[in-house]
């Protein structure tokens, strides 16, 4: 238990200080890196708290996700590598005072709950995936279907909404 | 007890950093990451609620598997409205997104 504790300390600073870094580096690339390096602290932090389908799902999901962002960020901004200096935030005073709210608000509610006694053993990977399976499979699964309709109405939606107009289409040509 | 409080610290502080980070960016990308970062922080007090309170109940890991569908959503979704955004006026900041203000 004590083991555990300490690896999930150190996989959480790791994932707080690649989410700091995220906001304070101007390169775009490298804020998508430490998005991913943060989200892959928060995945190894999931297997040293013995949910491993999770942890690795995590890692798995966020590497891929955070690549797609990566090249989207190179694409959309006007200074990507963040050679320009630009200045890309505004209120600044108001989101840190808004989030340092948030986050006391938050620490308030963790350590001022109840939560009662905690176990102390969790079960194996198998038992947990079969346990999870059922589950998706009986009781949450109206849930987990609608979670199927959702994406893929999405993804028509993202993608309807990303295509170019005909209009659009010929002001681009024009500009060529 | 000690891993329950530690895992729900970091859950606090990433919510506050994704909250800092969503608030104080101008860049529709940036924005998302912020609001990747607290969806994070949600995902942690979600497996540490699992683990150390219902370990044998899995509607929590269920609960997971939704989130990490949001975040896939959040994605999809503010990508294509990015791309949109960028074909008709060249950029994606939101100090140049004043149309919807009326």
């Amino acid at each position: 238990m004590i083991l555990q504790t300490v690896f999930m300390g150190l996989f959480g600073v790791a994932a707080i200080w690649f989410a700091i870094v995220v906001f304070r580096t101007s390169s775009m690339v490298r804020s998508a890196l430490a998005l991913l390096f943060s989200q892959a602290a928060l995945g190894a932090m999931f297997l040293a708290m013995q949910a491993e389908f999770l942890g690795v799902l995590q890692i798995m999901m966020m590497a891929t996700e955070m690549a797609i962002m990566a090249v989207f960020m190179v694409m959309f901004m006007m200074d990507p590598g963040g050679l320009g200096g630009m200045e890309m935030t505004h209120q600044k005073r108001y989101a840190q005072v808004a989030g340092v709210i948030g986050a006391f608000g938050a620490l308030g509610v963790a350590f001022g709950a109840g939560w009662g006694t905690p176990k102390a053993t969790a079960p194996g990977p198998q038992e947990q995936l079969r346990g999870l399976g059922l589950d998706l499979m009986e009781r949450s699964m109206l849930v987990f279907e609608t979670a199927g309709v959702t994406i893929l109405a999405a993804m028509i939606a993202a993608t309807a909404v990303a295509v170019a107009t005909r209009s659009a289409s010929n002001r681009e040509g024009d500009d060529r | 007890m000690m891993a329950l409080y530690v895992a729900l610290a970091v859950g606090a502080v990433m919510f506050g950093i994704g909250l800092y980070g969503t608030l104080s960016q101008t860049n529709l990308v940036m924005i998302m990451m912020g609001v990747e970062v607290m969806l994070g922080g949600a995902l942690v007090n979600l497996v540490a609620f699992w683990r150390f309170l219902h370990p044998t109940a899995y509607p929590g890991q269920t609960f997971f598997l939704i989130i990490m569908t949001v975040m896939a959503l959040d994605m999809a979704v503010g990508f294509g409205v990015g791309t949109a955004r960028f074909r008709s006026r060249g950029s994606v900041e939101s100090e140049e997104a004043r149309e919807l203000k009326g």
